[in-house]
């Protein structure tokens, strides 16, 4: 399958290809929009979109397998393989996806996947959620929905595994929905470095009245990745968003968010922490909106890099888009080096100068990384940051 | 036995020469005292010691126990025994204090052939010297110089140095700032380090630290030259008339 394909395709000959109806809620949607994204879309601006829509992939057939039981949720090339007992895990129909999501292949990656994989939360628990990609030069493509119940807190731990998955191009997201006076943490670890794949992470984040979100993306090494993250915050609801990147050699990652405020007295937090050696990019293209609706939010929005290398970029687009009065927000964003005058002194004692390099680093992503609340995460956060500090080429 | 031998050294900041061919040898187990007015270059001769990135030597040679040092990386000098205690210490927020000089203090003890440390060893020691110095415990767990007040950098800076063990130990400044009770807290650490081997340069501005850390010799260095040497005499001369009455003597 090319994507690029479906290029100047209309609703019914595009239904007619994929052999789908033309009263396909999602698909419509992805017509709507203009269809594919080219990068001239907003959702795409600074990520090379079009040489992923041009790939000839494999498709691959996504009936369900039996389910082991097993630790952690593994979705393998887009199927359930292992899940815990006590976990509801299934196959069902998205009937709730977003009206006005501004990723048009979030309603591709809809239309594509015929089912959802759906997983219940209830009770308070840790998650683990493993996503495993052995398929190389496919479109790996699926969506997950994730729900709970009121009064529910819980947290997921996202990690990814790539074997043998050269040029594969992997859709996923997940459409979320927090219950009122329930929470959500996302802890999401995913190292990229010589797998190879590219990957469009599309999601749609619902937090229904005094719920709350916590997200924390933990984004390292190299290859191309983006997070495409809608949320909406309804009253008193409340999203706090992590966002650390370390990228090395080409590597070109990040994320593009709308966070909308709806309801009043809603609140929002959004730091992302970059740090880019080599020739990387880092993108942080981030909206904050608040409607008519929401009175009394509370908006805060900050993104700092520090660049390594003379050619890494960072792209920081921190913006607010505001329709009331009564609401407290700010926004800003940095981009500098190390400290020379910091390296100097680690080094004047007797520390060598990539040790020294490396302290500043990863003080730099601690404020982060210390905001996890298992130790042992942190410990696999800061050894994949490890890695990736030591594989780099110069 | 000379362990710091500086020979005719010229030393630029940017394109502004500093250092005008200096001259200085440090005497094994000698306290060295340098005094002189400001911006006559105290500061740029100890960066040049330590190999600071703002300064460049443009000629002369600095020895270190017969070796020269003038193109080794900061860190082998510091592996090598050489130590400055900084006038303003900076501030590295995210570093932990104690793994910082556990960090140091290893890679000296690598370098030297020794044993590392363990987190348990190494806390241990730190806590005997926190004491001495009169600091609070917290300095374990704090960021490196983070919010520190002035007289608690020094204190870490002296910290610094009881732990490492330099042989040759440059504090420039390191009694700017303090009050009467750290002044006594950092001299005796500096007098606890006197062995009969290692070498000090205390780099002044006030003759007061100098009751304290009694110099064998006082250099004045003034528009980037030593001008004049002389016992600790030269000290209340320097109280009463100042440094304009210092004729360069050569
Ligand atoms: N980073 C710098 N850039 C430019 N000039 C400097 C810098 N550091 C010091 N200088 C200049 O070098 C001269 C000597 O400074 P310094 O060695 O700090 O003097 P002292 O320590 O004796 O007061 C002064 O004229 C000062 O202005
Ligand atoms: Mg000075």
């Amino acid at each position: 399958m090319r994507l690029n394909s479906f290029k100047n395709k209309n609703l019914e000959e595009l239904a007619t290809l994929l052999a789908i109806s033309p009263q396909n809620r999602p698909l419509k949607k992805f017509i709507e929009m203009g269809g594919l994204p080219s990068k001239k879309s907003e959702a795409y601006r600074y990520f090379n979109i079009e040489s992923l829509l041009d790939g000839e992939y494999e498709s691959l057939d996504y009936t369900p397998k039996v389910v082991n039981e097993g630790e952690e949720i593994v979705i393998e090339n887009g199927v359930i393989t292992t899940a815990p007992q006590g976990v509801r895990v299934y196959y069902e129909p998205c009937e709730q996806i977003d009206d006005d999501h501004f990723d048009p292949l979030y309603y591709l990656s809809h239309a594509l996947y015929p089912r959802t994989i759906k997983i219940e939360v209830d009770g308070d628990r840790e998650l683990k959620i493993v996503h495993r990609f052995t398929k190389s030069y496919a479109i790996i493509n699926y969506r997950i929905v994730l729900f709970n119940q009121a009064n529910r807190h819980s947290t997921i731990y996202e990690s990814f595994e790539g074997e043998l998955v050269q040029n594969s191009f992997i859709m996923y997201g997940y459409d979320m929905h927090i219950a009122p006076d329930s929470s959500f943490r996302v802890v999401k670890l995913q190292t990229l470095q010589n797998q190879n794949y590219s990957m469009l992470a599309s999601h749609k984040i619902n937090v229904e009245k005094n719920g709350s979100c916590i997200f924390k993306s933990f984004d390292l090494g190299g290859d191309h990745a983006l997070q495409l993250i809608k949320v909406e915050l309804d009253e008193y609801a409340h999203i706090d968003a992590q966002h650390l990147l370390y990228l090395n050699n080409d590597s070109k990652r990040g994320t593009v968010s709308q966070i909308i405020h709806k309801g009043q007295h809603s609140t929002s937090n959004q730091e992302a922490k970059n740090i880019l050696d080599g020739a990387s990019r880092g993108i942080f293209d981030a909206l904050i909106k608040v409607e008519h609706s929401a009175k009394y939010t509370k908006a805060i929005q900050n993104s700092k890099a520090i660049l390594l290398h003379d050619k890494a970029y960072m792209v920081s687009k921190p913006q607010l888009e505001i329709y009331i009065d009564e609401l407290e927000a700010s926004h800003g964003s940095t981009t500098g080096q190390l400290d020379p005058q910091q390296l100097f002194y680690l080094q004047s004692r007797g520390i060598s100068a990539i040790e020294a390099r490396k302290m500043l680093v990863i003080a730099f992503a601690n404020t982060m990384i210390e905001t996890i609340r298992d130790s042992r995460h942190q410990e696999l956060i800061r050894n994949e940051f490890d890695k990736v500090f030591y594989s780099k080429e110069d | 036995m000379i362990t710091l031998d500086i020979q005719n050294l010229e030393a630029k900041i940017g394109e502004k020469q500093i250092l005008k061919g200096l001259n200085l040898q440090l005497e094994e187990g000698k306290v060295h005292a340098i005094m002189g007015p400001n911006g006559a270059g105290k500061s740029t001769l100890s960066k040049a010691i330590v190999g600071h990135y703002d300064v460049s030597i443009v000629g002369g040679d600095i020895l270190f126990k017969g070796k020269s040092i003038k193109d080794m990386e900061p860190e082998e000098r510091a592996k090598e025994g050489i130590f400055l205690s900084f006038q303003n210490p900076v501030e590295v927020p995210g570093v932990n204090n104690a793994y910082f000089l556990r960090t140091a203090l290893n890679a000296k003890r690598v370098h030297e052939g020794k044993e590392e440390l363990n987190a348990a060893e190494f806390l241990r020691l730190m806590k005997s010297h926190l004491s001495e110095l009169g600091m609070k415990p917290d300095m374990i767990s704090r960021s490196l110089n983070e919010g520190f007040s002035g007289g608690e950098k020094k204190r870490n800076e002296i910290l610094q140095m009881l732990i490492l063990e330099p042989d040759v130990i440059i504090l420039d400044e390191i009694d700017s700032g303090l009050d009467i009770d750290a002044l006594r807290a950092v001299s005796e650490g500096i007098n606890k380090m006197k062995d009969g081997k290692r070498s000090f340069l205390v780099i002044t501005h006030y003759s007061r630290i100098l009751d304290y850390i009694e110099p064998d010799y006082i250099h004045v260095l003034k528009d980037g030259q030593i001008v004049k040497t002389a016992g600790a005499e030269l000290v209340a001369q320097l109280e009463e008339e100042g440094y304009d009455s210092i004729a360069i003597e050569q």
